[in-house]
C-alpha cells in the first residue's frame, strides 16, 4: 500500500457530559484507494467522518493521536488553516439532499465558491469548470442545472450537484456519507455507479460509508467495520468478506438477505442492542449478544493493532 | 431531564409575581391610607418617610392607592383569562371534532376576531357593553378567545391522527370522553403556558383601556387610570407617573417570564418524551 | 401561482365578510340605536319613529346589513353625528398621521431587531444574547404609555430634542414632520422590539444549523462568508411575513401613542367614537382597518411567495 492520503490514529469523541461516542478508531485510506465503513446505525460510522472534516459540533470533544491528510497534520492546525485545508483536498458528499445546497441561492452561486476561496481560478473558470463537472456527473444540461435553484431539481439532480461539487477543487479524498439513503433505488444505483466510475477515471481515493454490504462488496478494497463507537475488524474486501474473523463482522454476513433465499424461513436477525454506555471500557463491546462469548472476553483486550487484517476479539485473533 | 435546576427566568418571573400577590394580600389587612383620602395641602408629594411612593394630584397617598389597584388588576387579569380559556377551549375543541363544514366556519370566525389588531376589538365591546369593571373583564375575556381556540383547535388536530386516540376511537369512545381523557391531558402543558403568559397580556390590556378611560372608573383605582390622571400634571411632576407604571410593568413581565419559562420546561420536554 | 394567488384572495375575502358580519352584529347590541343618539332622550317618540324611518333603522337586521354593505361599496361609509360629516372623509383625513407613525416606527424597529437578534445569535449565551433577551422581555411587557410619558419627560420635556406634542404635516416642511412623530415612532418601535427580536434571533438559530452551513465549512469557506452568504440570507427570509402581520396590528394599535403625543389620526377618531358611542363613525373606522390588516397581510404573503416561488416546492421537500 503507497502512501495514504488520510490517515487516523486514535479517534476518540466525548459529548457534554463525558459519554464516549467513538473510541479509538483508527482508519486510513492509500492513493487511490477506495475504503468502505459499514456497520449499523448509531456505530459511529457519521461521527468517524465528521471528526475528519471538522464538522463536530462544539459540545463534543475530539481527541486523536494523529490525524493527517495528504501527508498534513491536521492536529497542528489552527481551525481557519484546518478548514482551508480540507476544502482544498477533500469532497463531502451528504447523505441529506434537501438542505446540503442553500434552497434560496442559485446552484451557479453555490456550486463554486470553494473553488474560487481555494484560490482555483475566477469566478468565471470556476463556472465553466462546474459546468464540465455536472456534464462529467451525468447532467444533460448543466447550464439548465446552473440556473436553477436547489428546490427545482429532483433527489437525484441534487445528489448529482453535490458530487459535482464535491469535485470542483479535483480533491484527493472523497467522503461520501451514505450518499445514496435519501434516493429511490434506480437513482441509488446510478449515482453509486457514478461514484466508482469517478474513482476509475481520476483516482481519486473514496472513503465511503454505508449500510449496504453489496455495494460496498462489490466496490470498495478495504472494509472497516465499526461497532459501538469502535472498529471491531478491518481488512481489505476479500478479507472481511470471505473470512471475517470478528463475530459482529459475521453475524452482518449473515443478515444479508439473498435472492436465493427461502422465503418461510425468517430473516436473521442480531439480537440485543448497540451499548449506548460505557463505551471507551477496553473489554470487548459486543461480549453481551456474542454467541461465542467468553470468559476471557469480560477481561481487557489485547490487540495487536499492526496487523493488516485486523479484529477486535481475542477468541478469534 | 438535564438541567434540574429552575432557569433564573422563571425565578425572577415568580419573584415578581409574589411582590404583586404581595401587595394584594396586604392591601386586604392594612393600607398605609385610606386610597381615597385627600389631602389638599399635600398634593404631588416626593417619596418620604410617611407617604412611601409620594402622594398624586390630590394628594392621596400612591402606595395605598397601588395597593388596593393590584386588587383589581389581577381581577381582571385572572377572569378575563379563565373566561377566555374557557369558552376558546370549548370553541376550539368543538371545531376540531365536528365534520368539515361546521370545522370551516368555525375557524373562519375566529380567523375573523383574529383579524382584529391589538385592542380594537376590546374597545369595540366596551363601546357595546359600556365602561366598568366587569365589562372589561367580558372585554377581555372575548379578546382572548380566539387565541385559545386556535391553541386547542390545532392541538386536537395534531392528536387526533395520533394511534393511541385512533384505538380509542376505535373501541367506541365519543368526540367528547375522547378529547377530555385522552387529548386533554396532552395540551395541559401548552394550556398552563399560553393562560400565564395570557395574564401578562390581560393587565396589559386592562391598563391600556383604563388608561383611555374606557376600562375600570373613578373612583376605584387602576394602574392605567393612575397614570391617566398623572398625564395631565406629569411634565411639572414628573414622579407621579413613575410608580405606577413600575408596577405596571412588574406585574406583566413576571406573569409573561413565568409562562416562557414554563414553555420551556413543560411543553418543550412533553416534546421530547 | 396562480391558484395560491386566487386561494389566498379568497380566503382574505372571506375574513373580511366575517368581519363585517362581527363589526356590524356587535355594534348593533348598542343599547339605544342610531336615531336616539342623534335626537338625544328628550325627543319625541314621532320625531324618533320619523328618523327610524328614514334612516332605514326599521328594516329586518339582515337587509340593514345588506344595505350598509351596498353602502360601502358605493363608497358611502355612513356619516358621523358628532361630527355632523362623512365617515369617509374623517378617516382620510387622519390616516396620514397614523400611516406615517406606523411606517416610521417599523422603519426604526426591523433594522434594529434585525442586527440584535442576528448578533445574538451568532453569539448565543453570551452577553449579547443575554442582553438582547433581556430587551425581548421588557419590549413586551413595557406598557407603550407609560413608556410614552416617560420619554416624553425625559427626552421632550428635560432634553428638549423633541417637541412635546402636536403633529406637523410634511406640508409644512418634511424635516419638522419627522421631527413632531419622532418620539411617538421610537415608543411605537420599542414594544415592537420584543417579538421582532425574537424572530430574528430563532431565524438565525435555524439558519446556522442547516446543513449548508456545513457545506461552505466542508468546501473550505470562512465562516463570516458563511454567514454573509448563505445564514443571513435564509434568516432574513421567514421574518418577512410576520413583519407584515406586526405592520398590519400596529396600524390598529396607534390610539394609545395618538392619544398620548396628541396626534390627530384614526386612533383618537376611534377613541372618540368609542365614548360617543357614534356607531357609524366606529363601524367605518373598525372595518377600515380591519381591511387594512388583512390587506397589508395579503400583499406581504403575495410578496414573499412572488419573490421566492420555492417555497412551495421546497415544502415538497425530498422526493
Amino acid at each position: 500500500m503507497s502512501a495514504p492520503v488520510m490517515q487516523l490514529k486514535g479517534c476518540t469523541v466525548e459529548d457534554a457530559r463525558k459519554n464516549i461516542l467513538i473510541h479509538d478508531v483508527s482508519l486510513e485510506v492509500g492513493e487511490n484507494e477506495c475504503v468502505g465503513i459499514i456497520g449499523e446505525s448509531g456505530s459511529g460510522k457519521t461521527m468517524t467522518a465528521r471528526a475528519i472534516l471538522g464538522l463536530l459540533s462544539r459540545d463534543l470533544k475530539l481527541d486523536a493521536k494523529e490525524m493527517t491528510l495528504d501527508g498534513e497534520d491536521l492536529l497542528a492546525m489552527n481551525p481557519r488553516q484546518k478548514r482551508d485545508t480540507i476544502g482544498k483536498k477533500i469532497g463531502f458528499v451528504p447523505q441529506n439532499t434537501v438542505a446540503y445546497l442553500h434552497p434560496l441561492i442559485r446552484i451557479r452561486s453555490q456550486i463554486a465558491d470553494g473553488y474560487q476561496k481555494a484560490g482555483r481560478g475566477t469566478k468565471k473558470e470556476g463556472e465553466a469548470k462546474a459546468e464540465k463537472l455536472l456534464a462529467l456527473v451525468g447532467i444533460h444540461d448543466p447550464v439548465r442545472v446552473m440556473n436553477s435553484y436547489p428546490g427545482q431539481l429532483s433527489g437525484g439532480m441534487r445528489q448529482r450537484v453535490n458530487i459535482a461539487m464535491a469535485l470542483m477543487c479535483d480533491p484527493r479524498l472523497i467522503i461520501a456519507d451514505e450518499p445514496t439513503t435519501a434516493l429511490d433505488c434506480i437513482v441509488q444505483k446510478q449515482v453509486t455507479e457514478l461514484f466508482f466510475q469517478l474513482h476509475e477515471q481520476y483516482n481519486t481515493a473514496i472513503l465511503m460509508i454505508s449500510h449496504n454490504l453489496t455495494m460496498l462488496k462489490k466496490y470498495c478494497d478495504r472494509i472497516v467495520v465499526m461497532y459501538a463507537g469502535q472498529v471491531v475488524e478491518a481488512g481489505t474486501t476479500e478479507e472481511v468478506f470471505e473470512h471475517p474473523s470478528h463475530p459482529y463482522t459475521k453475524a452482518l454476513m449473515e443478515v444479508i438477505p439473498r435472492l436465493d433465499q427461502n422465503p418461510n424461513v425468517p430473516l436473521l436477525e442480531i439480537p440485543g442492542y448497540v451499548p449506548e454506555k460505557d463505551r471507551g471500557r477496553s473489554s470487548c463491546l459486543f461480549a453481551d449478544r456474542c454467541p461465542n462469548c467468553r470468559p476471557q472476553c469480560r477481561e481487557p483486550l489485547q490487540i495487536n493493532e499492526e496487523q493488516t487484517h485486523f479484529s477486535r476479539c481475542v477468541v478469534q485473533a | 431531564m438535564k438541567n434540574k435546576k429552575p432557569k433564573f427566568s422563571v425565578i425572577l418571573g415568580m419573584v415578581l409575581i409574589s411582590i404583586i400577590l404581595l401587595l394584594c394580600l396586604v392591601s386586604f389587612f392594612w393600607l398605609p391610607y385610606d386610597p381615597d383620602r385627600m389631602d389638599t395641602a399635600n398634593r404631588f408629594a416626593l417619596p418620604t418617610a410617611a407617604h412611601l411612593l409620594g402622594t398624586d394630584q390630590f394628594g392621596r397617598d400612591v402606595l395605598s392607592r397601588i395597593m388596593v389597584a393590584s386588587r383589581s388588576a389581577l381581577l381582571v387579569g385572572l377572569c378575563s383569562v379563565s373566561v377566555g380559556a374557557l369558552i376558546g377551549l370549548v370553541v376550539g375543541a368543538v371545531a376540531a371534532m365536528s365534520g368539515p363544514r361546521l370545522q370551516s366556519l368555525i375557524m373562519r370566525v375566529i380567523d375573523g376576531f383574529m383579524a382584529f389588531p391589538g385592542i380594537l376589538l376590546a374597545m369595540m365591546l366596551v363601546a357595546v357593553l359600556g365602561k366598568g369593571q366587569i365589562n372589561a373583564v367580558i372585554a377581555i375575556g372575548i379578546f382572548m378567545i380566539p387565541s385559545f381556540s386556535r391553541l386547542v383547535y390545532s392541538m386536537i388536530l395534531e392528536n387526533k391522527t395520533r394511534l393511541h386516540i385512533k384505538a380509542a376511537r376505535s373501541y367506541g369512545c365519543g368526540p367528547v370522553r375522547i378529547v377530555i381523557s385522552h387529548i386533554f391531558p396532552d395540551m395541559l402543558p401548552r394550556m398552563v403556558t399560553q393562560f400565564s403568559s395570557s395574564i401578562g397580556g390581560a393587565i396589559l390590556t386592562e391598563s391600556s383601556l383604563s388608561f383611555l378611560g374606557l376600562g375600570i372608573q373613578p373612583p376605584s383605582a387602576s394602574w392605567g387610570m393612575m397614570l391617566s390622571e398623572a398625564r395631565q400634571y406629569v411634565l411639572s411632576y414628573p414622579f407621579i407617573a413613575v410608580a405606577p407604571g413600575v408596577v405596571l410593568l412588574i406585574a406583566v413581565l413576571g406573569f409573561n417570564l413565568l409562562g416562557d419559562g414554563l414553555n420551556d420546561r413543560l411543553v418543550r420536554k412533553g416534546v421530547r418524551s | 401561482m396562480l391558484k395560491i394567488l386566487g386561494k389566498r384572495l379568497l380566503s382574505s375575502l372571506a375574513v373580511l365578510f366575517v368581519v363585517s358580519l362581527i363589526t356590524f352584529f356587535i355594534l348593533k347590541w348598542i343599547p339605544g340605536d342610531a336615531a336616539q343618539l342623534i335626537l338625544g332622550t328628550e325627543a319625541s317618540q314621532e320625531s324618533l319613529e320619523a328618523l327610524r324611518e328614514s334612516m332605514g333603522l326599521n328594516e329586518p337586521w339582515l337587509t340593514q346589513y345588506g344595505n350598509w354593505l351596498v353602502n360601502l361599496f358605493r363608497g358611502d361609509w355612513g356619516s358621523s353625528y358628532i361630527y355632523g360629516e362623512s365617515v369617509r372623509t374623517l378617516i382620510l383625513q387622519r390616516l396620514p398621521v397614523t400611516f406615517s407613525v406606523t411606517i416610521f416606527s417599523m422603519l426604526i424597529a426591523v433594522p434594529v431587531a434585525a442586527l440584535i437578534g442576528i448578533l445574538s445569535a451568532l453569539f448565543k449565551d453570551s452577553p449579547i444574547d443575554v442582553f438582547s433577551r433581556s430587551i425581548m422581555q421588557l419590549g413586551t411587557a413595557i406598557p407603550s404609555f407609560w413608556l410614552g410619558m416617560i420619554f416624553m419627560i425625559v427626552f421632550a420635556a428635560n432634553l428638549k430634542w423633541f417637541p412635546v406634542t402636536g403633529y406637523v404635516p410634511p406640508s409644512d416642511g418634511f424635516l419638522s414632520f419627522l421631527h413632531s412623530i419622532a418620539l411617538p415612532s421610537i415608543v411605537l418601535a420599542i414594544g415592537e422590539l420584543g417579538i421582532l427580536i425574537r424572530l430574528f434571533r430563532s431565524s438565525m438559530l435555524t439558519a446556522l444549523e442547516q446543513d449548508f452551513m456545513q457545506s461552505a465549512q466542508v468546501k473550505g469557506l470562512s465562516r463570516a462568508t458563511a454567514i454573509v452568504k448563505y445564514a443571513l440570507r435564509s434568516a432574513v427570509i421567514a421574518p418577512i411575513t410576520v413583519i407584515g402581520n406586526q405592520t398590519a396590528k400596529l396600524f390598529g394599535g396607534t390610539v394609545i401613542i395618538e392619544t398620548i403625543f396628541a396626534l390627530p389620526g384614526i386612533g383618537r377618531l376611534l377613541l372618540t367614537s368609542v365614548e360617543q358611542r357614534d356607531i357609524e363613525l366606529l363601524q367605518g373606522i373598525v372595518l377600515f382597518i380591519t381591511f387594512m390588516v388583512v390587506f397589508i397581510n395579503l400583499i406581504t404573503d403575495l410578496l414573499v411567495a412572488a419573490a421566492n416561488p420555492l417555497i412551495c416546492l421546497e415544502t415538497g421537500g425530498k422526493d
